[in-house]
């Protein structure tokens, strides 16, 4: 099965002469990803349209609504008129984590919330990502030597941003959240689902 | 007269001693006299219970009880020292309704059992917990972790691992 008809033409320097089609594609350079097997029916490609999910993805970051203590004041701060991260698409604060694919850990995470937030992140469809905002979420802060406070968030959801601070400017937050664009910018669906050697 | 004064006054046999502590009158209490006392202190005029805090000095317990009058704009302070073995001391909460949510948190934190309370249960930190936290002897070095069960139910474990991503 040929699933794409290339203009060859466009090739210019060729190494070893592209015989198949599959060769051929990926001898464009337009495909970042190739993902199904060759002896398998058909082929499943990514292309650069990685690079519109990503677009997508990172124009419209909706956080869900959970705020755990004193950083969350800030989390309100970053959102109003000043700062206001309705320039990053991402005002809608979701009440839900069904509807969101961010979140932001704002503040301490106690032992008891823990599984509260775990379960909060569960809930959130793929793909999502999470800032740990404050000294608290990052390593515990204040209370590291607590006995009711998680020694940092990472130790029970993935983390793809820190942000120092207690609590940090919502400057700071800017600067995490085009922190995190960037990130999502450069991420590879095939890599990241495992499909791809 | 401050009202540690007074309350020496009208009741001499309960109190064993008076001072002034952080700008506040201060009356130290006999244990068993402390339901008297309190009545006493309501009878003074002093209408709201603040806070009620337990303090663990290693040999023994002190339960500080922190009142204010509204209508005369006074502070007063008692406190009763308990053993530490078994430190338990009546409950306020037959004078003041709100006695009822501190004394579970001096229960939860500082493990003093208050005699009469209609509803002694840990409030902050989750059934099952080991130890009271604000004790000097705490074991700080095991941690504890909170899981949800099936019911909603928190589950207190020493070794997380339904909850933590890696050891
Ligand atoms: S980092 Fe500081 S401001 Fe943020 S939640 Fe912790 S104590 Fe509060």
């Amino acid at each position: 099965m040929d699933p794409v008809t290339i203009d060859t033409t466009k090739i210019k320097s060729i190494k070893r002469k592209p015989v198949t089609a599959l060769e051929k594609l990926e001898d464009t350079g337009l495909i970042s990803t190739v993902l199904a097997a060759r002896e398998r029916e058909g082929l499943i490609l990514l292309s650069t349209i990685d690079q519109v999910f990503n677009w997508a993805r990172l124009s419209s970051l909706w956080p869900v609504t959970s705020g755990l203590a004193c950083c969350a004041i800030e989390m309100m701060g970053v959102a109003m008129a000043h700062h206001d991260i309705a320039r990053f698409g991402m005002e809608i604060f979701r009440a839900s984590p069904r509807q969101a694919d961010l979140m932001f850990v704002a503040g301490t995470v106690t032992k008891r919330m823990a599984p509260r937030v775990k379960q909060l992140y569960e809930m959130m469809p793929d793909p999502k990502w999470v800032i740990a905002v404050g000294s608290c979420a990052s390593t515990g802060g204040p209370y590291h030597e607590s006995y009711s406070v998680l020694k940092g968030v990472d130790l029970i959801i993935p983390v793809d941003v820190y942000i120092p601070g207690c609590p940090p400017r919502p400057e700071a937050w800017l600067y995490a959240i085009i922190q995190l664009r960037e990130k999502i910018k450069n991420e590879g669906y095939g890599a990241k689902w495992g499909l791809n050697k | 007269m401050n009202p540690a004064e007074e309350l020496k006054q009208k009741l001499p046999s309960a109190v064993v001693s008076i001072g002034i502590q952080v700008n506040k009158p201060m009356a130290v209490i006999k244990k068993e006299e402390l339901l008297n006392a309190a009545q006493k202190v309501k009878e003074m005029g002093f209408d709201h219970l603040s806070v009620i805090t337990g303090i663990d000095y290693m040999d023994h317990f002190e339960v500080v009880y922190n009142f204010f009058s509204y209508a005369k704009k006074q502070n007063l302070a008692l406190k009763v020292i308990t053993d530490h073995e078994d430190p338990e001391v009546d409950s306020l909460t037959s004078l003041w309704k709100g006695a009822d949510w501190l004394e579970r948190e001096t229960y939860d934190l500082v493990g003093i059992k208050f005699i009469g309370h209609p509803n002694l249960v840990r409030i902050l930190l989750p059934d099952g917990w080991i130890g009271h936290p604000l004790r000097k002897d705490y074991d700080m070095d095991t941690e504890q972790f909170v899981t949800i069960g099936e019911g909603g139910e928190d589950i207190v474990s020493t070794d997380g691992s339904n909850l933590l991503r890696r050891k």
